[in-house]
Protein backbone atom coordinates (compact mmCIF):
# COMPACT_ATOMS: atom_id res chain seq x y z
CA UNK A 1 0.00 0.00 0.00
CA UNK A 2 2.81 2.78 0.94
CA UNK A 3 6.23 1.83 -0.04
CA UNK A 4 9.53 4.00 0.04
CA UNK A 5 12.53 3.57 -1.08
CA UNK A 6 15.52 5.83 0.19
CA UNK A 7 13.38 8.20 1.80
CA UNK A 8 15.14 11.28 2.55
CA UNK A 9 14.46 14.56 4.59
CA UNK A 10 16.58 17.45 5.39
CA UNK A 11 15.45 20.97 7.09
CA UNK A 12 19.28 22.69 6.33
CA UNK A 13 22.07 20.84 8.04
CA UNK A 14 19.32 18.99 10.14
CA UNK A 15 18.28 15.15 8.67
CA UNK A 16 14.69 14.62 9.69
CA UNK A 17 14.60 11.17 7.89
CA UNK A 18 17.20 9.73 6.49
CA UNK A 19 17.14 7.03 3.77
CA UNK A 20 13.64 5.46 5.41
CA UNK A 21 12.53 2.27 3.61
CA UNK A 22 9.13 1.56 4.63
CA UNK A 23 6.64 -0.64 3.78
CA UNK A 24 3.36 -0.94 4.49
CA UNK A 25 0.99 -3.74 3.39
CA UNK A 26 -2.72 -3.36 2.75
CA UNK A 27 -5.22 -4.19 5.54
CA UNK A 28 -2.00 -3.81 8.03
CA UNK A 29 -2.58 -1.44 11.38
CA UNK A 30 1.42 -0.14 11.52
CA UNK A 31 2.38 1.38 14.12
CA UNK A 32 5.15 3.79 13.59
CA UNK A 33 6.81 4.16 16.79
CA UNK A 34 9.65 6.59 18.10
CA UNK A 35 10.20 9.16 20.89
CA UNK A 36 9.78 13.17 19.84
CA UNK A 37 11.49 14.56 17.20
CA UNK A 38 12.50 10.94 15.45
CA UNK A 39 10.74 12.36 12.38
CA UNK A 40 7.52 10.28 12.66
CA UNK A 41 5.38 13.43 11.69
CA UNK A 42 7.26 14.25 8.88
CA UNK A 43 7.09 11.60 7.26
CA UNK A 44 3.55 10.86 7.68
CA UNK A 45 3.27 14.92 6.24
CA UNK A 46 5.42 13.68 2.89
CA UNK A 47 2.97 10.59 2.75
CA UNK A 48 0.13 13.08 3.00
CA UNK A 49 1.70 15.15 0.08
CA UNK A 50 1.79 17.92 2.78
CA UNK A 51 5.74 18.61 2.42
CA UNK A 52 8.12 17.60 0.17
CA UNK A 53 10.83 14.96 0.52
CA UNK A 54 14.35 16.06 -0.59
CA UNK A 55 15.03 12.56 -2.14
CA UNK A 56 14.20 8.79 -2.74
CA UNK A 57 10.68 7.32 -3.90
CA UNK A 58 7.63 7.67 -2.33
CA UNK A 59 4.76 5.17 -4.00
CA UNK A 60 0.97 4.98 -2.58
CA UNK A 61 -1.05 2.55 -3.96
CA UNK A 62 -4.21 5.03 -3.20
CA UNK A 63 -5.83 7.85 -5.19
CA UNK A 64 -5.59 10.84 -3.08
CA UNK A 65 -9.18 10.81 -2.31
CA UNK A 66 -8.77 7.56 -0.51
CA UNK A 67 -6.19 8.76 1.50
CA UNK A 68 -7.24 10.35 4.69
CA UNK A 69 -4.58 12.05 7.03
CA UNK A 70 -5.78 12.87 11.09
CA UNK A 71 -3.04 15.50 12.67
CA UNK A 72 -2.24 15.24 16.52
CA UNK A 73 -4.58 17.63 17.43
CA UNK A 74 -6.95 17.99 15.04
CA UNK A 75 -9.06 21.46 14.68
CA UNK A 76 -12.44 22.88 13.44
CA UNK A 77 -14.01 26.17 13.22
CA UNK A 78 -15.45 26.17 16.58
CA UNK A 79 -18.23 27.54 15.48
CA UNK A 80 -19.34 24.59 13.51
CA UNK A 81 -21.10 21.40 14.75
CA UNK A 82 -19.42 18.01 14.81
CA UNK A 83 -22.20 16.99 12.58
CA UNK A 84 -20.96 19.93 10.23
CA UNK A 85 -17.72 18.81 10.63
CA UNK A 86 -18.79 15.36 9.28
CA UNK A 87 -20.91 16.80 6.43
CA UNK A 88 -18.28 19.26 5.20
CA UNK A 89 -15.51 16.09 5.46
CA UNK A 90 -18.04 13.95 3.08
CA UNK A 91 -18.73 16.78 0.61
CA UNK A 92 -15.43 17.47 0.19
CA UNK A 93 -14.27 13.73 -0.36
CA UNK A 94 -17.06 11.69 -1.02
CA UNK A 95 -19.93 13.76 -2.21
CA UNK A 96 -21.61 10.95 -3.63
CA UNK A 97 -21.60 9.25 -0.21
CA UNK A 98 -24.58 7.80 1.25
CA UNK A 99 -26.00 10.50 3.81
CA UNK A 100 -26.57 7.38 6.33
CA UNK A 101 -22.40 7.39 6.93
CA UNK A 102 -22.69 10.51 8.26
CA UNK A 103 -24.71 8.59 11.10
CA UNK A 104 -22.77 5.72 11.22
CA UNK A 105 -19.33 7.50 11.87
CA UNK A 106 -21.00 9.73 14.25
CA UNK A 107 -22.26 6.36 16.09
CA UNK A 108 -18.75 4.61 15.66
CA UNK A 109 -16.96 7.73 17.21
CA UNK A 110 -19.19 7.85 20.13
CA UNK A 111 -20.48 11.54 19.18
CA UNK A 112 -24.19 10.93 18.05
CA UNK A 113 -25.27 12.81 21.23
CA UNK A 114 -23.00 16.17 20.92
CA UNK A 115 -23.48 16.03 17.22
CA UNK A 116 -26.13 19.23 17.41
CA UNK A 117 -23.52 20.99 19.33
CA UNK A 118 -20.89 23.83 18.48
CA UNK A 119 -17.40 22.42 18.89
CA UNK A 120 -15.99 25.13 20.47
CA UNK A 121 -17.16 23.36 23.60
CA UNK A 122 -15.82 19.99 23.04
CA UNK A 123 -13.24 18.35 25.05
CA UNK A 124 -10.20 17.15 23.36
CA UNK A 125 -11.19 13.85 23.07
CA UNK A 126 -14.29 14.54 21.59
CA UNK A 127 -12.29 16.47 19.03
CA UNK A 128 -9.83 13.86 18.48
CA UNK A 129 -13.24 10.96 17.51
CA UNK A 130 -14.96 13.93 15.86
CA UNK A 131 -11.07 13.90 13.71
CA UNK A 132 -11.60 10.35 13.22
CA UNK A 133 -15.05 10.31 12.26
CA UNK A 134 -14.34 13.32 9.95
CA UNK A 135 -11.64 10.77 8.16
CA UNK A 136 -13.83 7.76 8.58
CA UNK A 137 -16.73 9.63 6.90
CA UNK A 138 -15.12 9.26 2.97
CA UNK A 139 -14.32 5.62 3.59
CA UNK A 140 -10.45 6.01 3.03
CA UNK A 141 -8.32 2.73 2.17
CA UNK A 142 -5.75 4.32 3.50
CA UNK A 143 -5.39 5.96 7.14
CA UNK A 144 -2.53 8.43 8.28
CA UNK A 145 -2.86 8.73 11.82
CA UNK A 146 -0.33 11.13 13.78
CA UNK A 147 -0.36 10.15 17.56
CA UNK A 148 -3.88 9.77 17.78
CA UNK A 149 -3.78 8.99 21.23
CA UNK A 150 -0.54 10.66 22.90
CA UNK A 151 -2.52 13.72 24.41
CA UNK A 152 -5.45 12.59 26.02
CA UNK A 153 -6.33 10.98 29.54
CA UNK A 154 -6.52 7.54 29.97
CA UNK A 155 -10.01 7.28 29.20
CA UNK A 156 -10.03 9.17 26.03
CA UNK A 157 -7.11 7.14 24.88
CA UNK A 158 -8.74 4.00 25.63
CA UNK A 159 -11.75 5.11 23.62
CA UNK A 160 -9.36 6.07 20.47
CA UNK A 161 -7.70 2.74 20.81
CA UNK A 162 -10.75 0.77 21.08
CA UNK A 163 -11.82 2.77 17.58
CA UNK A 164 -8.50 2.37 15.91
CA UNK A 165 -8.61 -1.31 16.79
CA UNK A 166 -12.33 -1.82 15.41
CA UNK A 167 -10.61 -0.31 11.86
CA UNK A 168 -8.69 -3.43 11.36
CA UNK A 169 -9.68 -4.78 7.74
CA UNK A 170 -11.71 -1.80 6.68
CA UNK A 171 -8.65 0.07 5.94
CA UNK A 172 -4.84 0.11 5.85
CA UNK A 173 -3.99 2.38 9.10
CA UNK A 174 -0.57 3.70 9.41
CA UNK A 175 -0.52 5.05 13.15
CA UNK A 176 2.67 6.83 14.39
CA UNK A 177 3.22 6.85 18.46
CA UNK A 178 5.55 7.41 20.83
CA UNK A 179 3.95 5.43 23.38
CA UNK A 180 4.64 1.83 22.64
CA UNK A 181 2.49 0.72 24.96
CA UNK A 182 -0.42 2.02 22.29
CA UNK A 183 1.60 0.61 19.21
CA UNK A 184 1.58 -2.33 20.50
CA UNK A 185 -1.97 -2.92 21.48
CA UNK A 186 -3.17 -1.77 18.40
CA UNK A 187 -0.55 -2.86 15.59
CA UNK A 188 0.29 -5.45 13.71
CA UNK A 189 3.40 -4.33 11.76
CA UNK A 190 5.95 -1.83 13.82
CA UNK A 191 8.40 0.50 12.38
CA UNK A 192 10.92 1.63 14.68
CA UNK A 193 12.14 5.38 13.42
CA UNK A 194 14.64 6.92 15.89
CA UNK A 195 16.78 10.11 14.64
CA UNK A 196 14.88 9.71 11.43
CA UNK A 197 16.35 6.49 10.54
CA UNK A 198 14.33 2.95 10.01
CA UNK A 199 15.54 0.84 12.61
CA UNK A 200 13.40 -1.66 12.49
CA UNK A 201 10.30 -3.02 10.32
CA UNK A 202 8.60 -6.25 10.35
CA UNK A 203 5.94 -7.96 12.57
CA UNK A 204 5.61 -7.16 16.11
CA UNK A 205 6.13 -10.43 17.43
CA UNK A 206 9.35 -10.58 15.39
CA UNK A 207 10.69 -7.62 16.80
CA UNK A 208 9.84 -8.43 20.55
CA UNK A 209 11.44 -11.89 20.38
CA UNK A 210 14.09 -11.19 17.43
CA UNK A 211 15.31 -7.67 19.10
CA UNK A 212 15.39 -8.43 22.57
CA UNK A 213 17.67 -10.29 25.21
CA UNK A 214 16.50 -13.10 26.31
CA UNK A 215 15.56 -13.06 30.17
CA UNK A 216 14.49 -15.20 32.97
CA UNK A 217 12.68 -13.82 36.00
CA UNK A 218 13.15 -14.98 39.20
CA UNK A 219 10.49 -14.76 42.62
CA UNK A 220 12.74 -15.48 45.54
CA UNK A 221 12.31 -15.62 48.90
CA UNK A 222 15.44 -14.29 51.63
CA UNK A 223 18.74 -12.72 50.32
CA UNK A 224 18.09 -12.33 46.44
CA UNK A 225 22.11 -10.35 46.27
CA UNK A 226 23.50 -13.30 47.36
CA UNK A 227 21.91 -15.29 45.00
CA UNK A 228 22.43 -13.28 41.94
CA UNK A 229 25.99 -12.76 43.03
CA UNK A 230 26.55 -17.23 42.57
CA UNK A 231 24.73 -17.17 39.85
CA UNK A 232 27.10 -14.62 37.98
CA UNK A 233 29.45 -17.41 38.09
CA UNK A 234 27.22 -19.22 35.56
CA UNK A 235 28.80 -19.05 32.17
CA UNK A 236 25.29 -18.72 30.25
CA UNK A 237 24.19 -16.09 32.66
CA UNK A 238 25.31 -12.85 31.51
CA UNK A 239 24.05 -10.57 34.25
CA UNK A 240 22.30 -11.25 37.25
CA UNK A 241 20.57 -8.07 38.72
CA UNK A 242 18.54 -8.18 42.09
CA UNK A 243 15.88 -6.07 42.69
CA UNK A 244 14.22 -4.37 46.11
CA UNK A 245 11.65 -6.72 46.36
CA UNK A 246 13.39 -10.38 45.63
CA UNK A 247 12.98 -10.11 42.56
CA UNK A 248 15.89 -11.32 40.43
CA UNK A 249 16.18 -10.51 36.40
CA UNK A 250 18.94 -12.87 34.68
CA UNK A 251 20.19 -12.16 31.09
CA UNK A 252 20.35 -15.72 29.59
CA UNK A 253 22.35 -16.68 26.39
CA UNK A 254 18.93 -17.97 25.18
CA UNK A 255 15.53 -19.03 26.91
CA UNK A 256 16.08 -22.65 25.61
CA UNK A 257 19.48 -22.81 27.50
CA UNK A 258 17.58 -21.63 30.89
CA UNK A 259 14.43 -23.86 30.30
CA UNK A 260 17.43 -26.63 30.32
CA UNK A 261 19.30 -25.86 33.26
CA UNK A 262 18.09 -22.66 35.24
CA UNK A 263 16.61 -24.91 37.76
CA UNK A 264 19.48 -26.58 38.53
CA UNK A 265 21.71 -23.09 38.91
CA UNK A 266 18.77 -21.66 41.01
CA UNK A 267 19.31 -25.06 43.22
CA UNK A 268 22.98 -24.70 43.30
CA UNK A 269 22.47 -21.24 43.82
CA UNK A 270 20.81 -21.80 47.08
CA UNK A 271 18.02 -19.80 46.55
CA UNK A 272 14.17 -20.56 47.63
CA UNK A 273 12.64 -19.81 44.51
CA UNK A 274 8.93 -18.64 44.57
CA UNK A 275 8.38 -18.25 40.76
CA UNK A 276 10.31 -17.94 37.64
CA UNK A 277 8.80 -17.46 33.94
CA UNK A 278 10.34 -15.57 30.82
CA UNK A 279 10.34 -12.22 31.25
CA UNK A 280 7.22 -11.04 28.96
CA UNK A 281 9.04 -8.86 26.13
CA UNK A 282 7.66 -5.42 26.44
CA UNK A 283 8.01 -2.89 22.62
CA UNK A 284 9.68 -0.35 25.09
CA UNK A 285 12.53 -3.03 26.24
CA UNK A 286 12.88 -3.68 22.87
CA UNK A 287 12.84 -0.17 21.80
CA UNK A 288 15.18 0.58 24.08
CA UNK A 289 17.89 -1.84 23.17
CA UNK A 290 17.56 -1.42 19.54
CA UNK A 291 18.54 2.25 20.38
CA UNK A 292 20.55 1.34 22.94
CA UNK A 293 18.76 3.44 25.20
CA UNK A 294 20.08 6.42 23.60
CA UNK A 295 16.98 8.36 23.98
CA UNK A 296 14.09 8.17 27.06
CA UNK A 297 10.49 8.05 25.84
CA UNK B 1 -22.44 21.42 3.20
CA UNK B 2 -19.67 22.76 0.79
CA UNK B 3 -16.91 25.38 1.03
CA UNK B 4 -19.37 28.01 0.10
CA UNK B 5 -21.79 27.09 2.69
CA UNK B 6 -18.74 26.98 5.07
CA UNK B 7 -18.36 30.94 4.41
CA UNK B 8 -21.77 31.91 4.65
CA UNK B 9 -21.78 30.26 7.74
CA UNK B 10 -18.50 31.81 9.00
CA UNK B 11 -19.78 35.65 8.14
CA UNK B 12 -23.40 34.30 9.99
CA UNK B 13 -22.18 32.68 13.21
CA UNK B 14 -18.52 34.85 13.85
CA UNK B 15 -21.26 37.84 13.68
CA UNK B 16 -18.84 39.43 10.72
CA UNK B 17 -21.68 40.31 8.38
CA UNK B 18 -23.11 42.36 11.44
CA UNK B 19 -19.77 43.91 12.19
CA UNK B 20 -19.29 44.88 8.80
CA UNK B 21 -22.93 46.16 7.62
CA UNK B 22 -23.06 48.08 10.88
CA UNK B 23 -19.67 49.86 10.53
CA UNK B 24 -20.67 51.35 6.77
CA UNK B 25 -24.72 51.81 7.78
CA UNK B 26 -23.28 53.60 10.93
CA UNK B 27 -21.15 55.58 8.98
CA UNK B 28 -23.52 55.83 5.93
CA UNK B 29 -26.16 57.27 8.67
CA UNK B 30 -23.90 59.96 10.63
CA UNK B 31 -21.70 61.13 7.92
CA UNK B 32 -24.82 63.23 6.31
CA UNK B 33 -25.90 64.38 10.28
CA UNK B 34 -22.62 65.37 11.09
CA UNK B 35 -22.25 67.87 8.09
CA UNK B 36 -25.55 68.98 8.34
CA UNK B 37 -25.06 69.72 12.02
CA UNK B 38 -20.99 70.17 12.21
CA UNK B 39 -21.36 73.89 13.80
CA UNK B 40 -24.14 73.33 16.05
CA UNK B 41 -21.96 70.12 17.30
CA UNK B 42 -18.54 72.39 17.70
CA UNK B 43 -21.00 74.74 19.57
CA UNK B 44 -22.21 72.25 22.26
CA UNK B 45 -18.77 71.30 22.74
CA UNK B 46 -17.68 74.45 23.25
CA UNK B 47 -16.19 76.16 19.64
CA UNK B 48 -15.95 79.26 21.14
CA UNK B 49 -13.06 78.81 23.51
CA UNK B 50 -10.48 81.49 24.08
CA UNK B 51 -12.34 84.12 21.70
CA UNK B 52 -11.51 81.94 18.48
CA UNK B 53 -15.21 82.18 16.62
CA UNK B 54 -14.94 79.34 13.82
CA UNK B 55 -17.18 80.03 11.18
CA UNK B 56 -18.62 77.21 9.09
CA UNK B 57 -19.78 77.51 4.90
CA UNK B 58 -23.27 76.55 4.39
CA UNK B 59 -23.18 72.31 4.12
CA UNK B 60 -23.64 71.43 0.47
CA UNK B 61 -25.28 67.61 -0.58
CA UNK B 62 -21.90 66.56 -1.31
CA UNK B 63 -20.54 67.08 2.30
CA UNK B 64 -22.74 64.12 3.67
CA UNK B 65 -20.89 61.91 1.30
CA UNK B 66 -17.59 63.21 1.80
CA UNK B 67 -18.01 62.62 5.89
CA UNK B 68 -19.18 59.01 5.00
CA UNK B 69 -16.26 58.32 2.39
CA UNK B 70 -13.86 59.73 5.13
CA UNK B 71 -14.64 57.57 8.16
CA UNK B 72 -15.78 54.49 6.12
CA UNK B 73 -12.90 54.14 4.12
CA UNK B 74 -10.55 54.38 6.68
CA UNK B 75 -12.36 52.12 9.55
CA UNK B 76 -14.38 50.03 6.50
CA UNK B 77 -10.83 49.19 4.87
CA UNK B 78 -9.54 48.01 8.38
CA UNK B 79 -12.77 46.05 9.07
CA UNK B 80 -13.09 44.23 5.64
CA UNK B 81 -8.76 43.55 5.85
CA UNK B 82 -9.95 41.25 8.99
CA UNK B 83 -12.49 39.72 7.44
CA UNK B 84 -10.97 39.00 4.97
CA UNK B 85 -8.28 37.65 6.73
CA UNK B 86 -10.23 35.25 8.72
CA UNK B 87 -11.44 33.53 5.69
CA UNK B 88 -8.33 33.62 3.56
CA UNK B 89 -5.40 33.21 6.07
CA UNK B 90 -6.59 29.13 6.43
CA UNK B 91 -3.76 27.98 7.39
CA UNK B 92 -2.76 29.80 10.35
CA UNK B 93 -4.05 27.16 12.22
CA UNK B 94 -1.88 24.44 10.33
CA UNK B 95 -4.34 21.67 11.91
CA UNK B 96 -7.48 23.40 9.84
CA UNK B 97 -5.38 23.71 6.67
CA UNK B 98 -4.14 20.69 6.84
CA UNK B 99 -8.53 19.09 6.65
CA UNK B 100 -8.90 21.27 3.63
CA UNK B 101 -5.41 20.77 2.13
CA UNK B 102 -5.45 16.69 2.51
CA UNK B 103 -9.39 16.63 0.94
CA UNK B 104 -9.28 19.41 -1.94
CA UNK B 105 -6.65 18.85 -4.10
CA UNK B 106 -6.96 22.38 -6.07
CA UNK B 107 -6.13 25.21 -4.18
CA UNK B 108 -8.75 27.29 -6.49
CA UNK B 109 -11.49 25.44 -5.26
CA UNK B 110 -10.65 26.21 -1.45
CA UNK B 111 -9.60 30.07 -2.73
CA UNK B 112 -12.83 31.15 -4.72
CA UNK B 113 -15.45 30.78 -1.78
CA UNK B 114 -12.96 32.22 0.79
CA UNK B 115 -12.33 35.51 -2.06
CA UNK B 116 -16.33 35.59 -3.32
CA UNK B 117 -18.11 35.36 0.22
CA UNK B 118 -16.12 38.12 2.05
CA UNK B 119 -16.23 40.35 -1.19
CA UNK B 120 -19.48 40.26 -1.70
CA UNK B 121 -20.09 40.62 2.21
CA UNK B 122 -17.85 44.02 1.89
CA UNK B 123 -19.55 44.96 -0.98
CA UNK B 124 -23.10 44.49 0.30
CA UNK B 125 -21.76 46.50 3.35
CA UNK B 126 -20.04 49.51 1.41
CA UNK B 127 -22.98 49.70 -1.17
CA UNK B 128 -25.76 49.66 2.28
CA UNK B 129 -23.51 52.53 3.47
CA UNK B 130 -23.79 54.38 0.39
CA UNK B 131 -27.54 54.16 0.08
CA UNK B 132 -28.36 55.17 3.81
CA UNK B 133 -25.77 58.21 3.29
CA UNK B 134 -27.14 58.95 -0.11
CA UNK B 135 -30.56 58.86 1.60
CA UNK B 136 -30.10 60.98 4.79
CA UNK B 137 -28.04 63.09 2.67
CA UNK B 138 -31.00 64.20 0.23
CA UNK B 139 -33.44 64.44 3.27
CA UNK B 140 -30.62 66.91 5.06
CA UNK B 141 -28.76 68.58 2.65
CA UNK B 142 -30.63 68.21 -0.63
CA UNK B 143 -30.16 65.94 -3.85
CA UNK B 144 -26.69 64.39 -5.11
CA UNK B 145 -25.73 63.98 -8.60
CA UNK B 146 -27.35 59.95 -9.67
CA UNK B 147 -24.60 59.38 -12.39
CA UNK B 148 -21.35 60.91 -10.02
CA UNK B 149 -22.86 58.97 -7.00
CA UNK B 150 -23.23 55.39 -9.16
CA UNK B 151 -19.98 55.84 -10.89
CA UNK B 152 -18.62 56.36 -7.80
CA UNK B 153 -19.91 53.17 -6.27
CA UNK B 154 -18.88 51.19 -8.55
CA UNK B 155 -14.99 52.30 -7.86
CA UNK B 156 -15.30 52.49 -4.25
CA UNK B 157 -16.70 48.32 -4.71
CA UNK B 158 -13.56 48.45 -7.42
CA UNK B 159 -11.06 49.60 -4.16
CA UNK B 160 -12.70 46.77 -1.80
CA UNK B 161 -12.30 44.12 -4.00
CA UNK B 162 -8.54 44.94 -4.56
CA UNK B 163 -8.01 45.18 -1.05
CA UNK B 164 -9.93 41.56 -0.79
CA UNK B 165 -7.25 40.56 -3.59
CA UNK B 166 -4.01 41.94 -1.21
CA UNK B 167 -5.13 40.20 1.84
CA UNK B 168 -5.40 36.73 -0.14
CA UNK B 169 -2.31 37.31 -1.87
CA UNK B 170 -0.91 37.77 1.31
CA UNK B 171 -2.57 35.68 3.50
CA UNK B 172 -0.81 32.98 1.33
CA UNK B 173 2.68 33.65 2.07
CA UNK B 174 2.78 35.05 5.55
CA UNK B 175 0.31 32.33 6.59
CA UNK B 176 -0.94 33.90 10.24
CA UNK B 177 -4.49 35.72 10.50
CA UNK B 178 -1.78 38.86 13.06
CA UNK B 179 0.77 38.64 9.90
CA UNK B 180 -1.92 39.09 6.84
CA UNK B 181 -3.73 41.74 8.70
CA UNK B 182 -0.48 43.78 9.27
CA UNK B 183 1.63 43.35 6.17
CA UNK B 184 -1.57 43.86 4.30
CA UNK B 185 -2.36 47.22 6.12
CA UNK B 186 0.88 48.05 5.59
CA UNK B 187 0.45 47.67 1.85
CA UNK B 188 -2.38 49.51 1.64
CA UNK B 189 -1.20 52.49 4.00
CA UNK B 190 2.08 52.56 1.79
CA UNK B 191 0.34 52.58 -1.53
CA UNK B 192 -0.76 56.28 -0.96
CA UNK B 193 2.57 57.66 0.21
CA UNK B 194 3.96 56.55 -3.03
CA UNK B 195 1.11 58.36 -4.51
CA UNK B 196 3.18 61.48 -2.68
CA UNK B 197 4.68 61.66 -6.58
CA UNK B 198 1.76 62.83 -8.44
CA UNK B 199 2.96 61.19 -11.43
CA UNK B 200 2.24 57.54 -9.34
CA UNK B 201 -0.41 59.04 -7.57
CA UNK B 202 -3.01 59.02 -11.06
CA UNK B 203 -2.13 55.57 -11.11
CA UNK B 204 -2.58 54.36 -7.09
CA UNK B 205 -5.69 51.90 -6.96
CA UNK B 206 -6.17 53.03 -3.28
CA UNK B 207 -7.25 56.15 -4.87
CA UNK B 208 -10.44 54.45 -5.64
CA UNK B 209 -11.42 54.29 -1.98
CA UNK B 210 -12.45 58.37 -1.98
CA UNK B 211 -13.58 58.38 -5.58
CA UNK B 212 -16.96 58.91 -4.65
CA UNK B 213 -16.41 62.07 -2.13
CA UNK B 214 -14.78 63.62 -5.34
CA UNK B 215 -17.14 62.40 -8.25
CA UNK B 216 -19.84 63.78 -6.06
CA UNK B 217 -18.00 67.47 -5.82
CA UNK B 218 -15.43 68.19 -8.05
CA UNK B 219 -14.24 65.44 -9.72
CA UNK B 220 -14.80 63.62 -12.95
CA UNK B 221 -14.46 59.76 -14.07
CA UNK B 222 -12.02 60.25 -16.23
CA UNK B 223 -9.42 61.21 -13.29
CA UNK B 224 -9.96 57.34 -11.93
CA UNK B 225 -9.79 55.76 -15.15
CA UNK B 226 -5.83 55.02 -14.38
CA UNK B 227 -6.29 53.73 -11.30
CA UNK B 228 -9.54 51.43 -12.67
CA UNK B 229 -7.88 50.10 -15.11
CA UNK B 230 -4.03 49.31 -12.81
CA UNK B 231 -6.35 47.78 -10.48
CA UNK B 232 -8.47 45.31 -12.78
CA UNK B 233 -4.76 44.46 -13.80
CA UNK B 234 -3.22 44.09 -10.49
CA UNK B 235 -6.68 41.69 -9.30
CA UNK B 236 -5.49 38.51 -11.27
CA UNK B 237 -2.20 39.20 -10.67
CA UNK B 238 -2.64 39.50 -6.62
CA UNK B 239 -4.80 36.35 -7.13
CA UNK B 240 -2.21 34.68 -9.01
CA UNK B 241 0.52 35.32 -6.64
CA UNK B 242 -2.36 33.81 -3.70
CA UNK B 243 -2.94 30.97 -6.12
CA UNK B 244 1.04 30.37 -6.39
CA UNK B 245 1.14 30.90 -2.65
CA UNK B 246 -1.34 28.31 -1.44
CA UNK B 247 0.35 25.51 -4.08
CA UNK B 248 3.56 25.79 -1.91
CA UNK B 249 3.81 22.90 -0.27
CA UNK B 250 6.37 23.17 2.90
CA UNK B 251 10.06 22.73 1.87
Amino acid sequence: MISTLGLSKRYGDTIALDGVDLSVSPGSIYGLAGPNGAGKTTLLAILAGLRRHTSGDVRIDARPVEVAVLPDTPRFDPWLTGREVVILSQSLVDSEGPPGRIDEVLRETGLADAEGRRIGGYSRGMLQRLGIAATLVGSPSLILLDEPASALDPQGRREVLDLIARLRGTATILFSSHILADVQEVCDTVGILHEGRLLFQGPLRNLLVGSAVPRYVVRLRGDADAVAKRLRKVSWISSAEAGSDGVLTLEVASLANAEERLAKALAEAKAVVVSYAPEEVSLERAFLELTGGRKTL
Amino acid sequence: MSLWTLEFLRLRRTSRWLILGGVFVVFGLMGPLAARYMEQLLDLAGGETAGITIEFPDPVPADGIIQYINNAVQVGTLVAVIVAAGALAFDSIPEMGVFLRTRVPSVWRILVPRLVVPSVAITVAFVLGVVAAWYETAVLLGPLDVGAMFAGTTLGVLFFAFVVAVVAAVAQWVRSMLATVMVSLIVLVTLPILGIADVIDRWLPTRLGAALADLVGEGSVGDYLGPAIVTLLAMPLLLGLAAKGARRREA
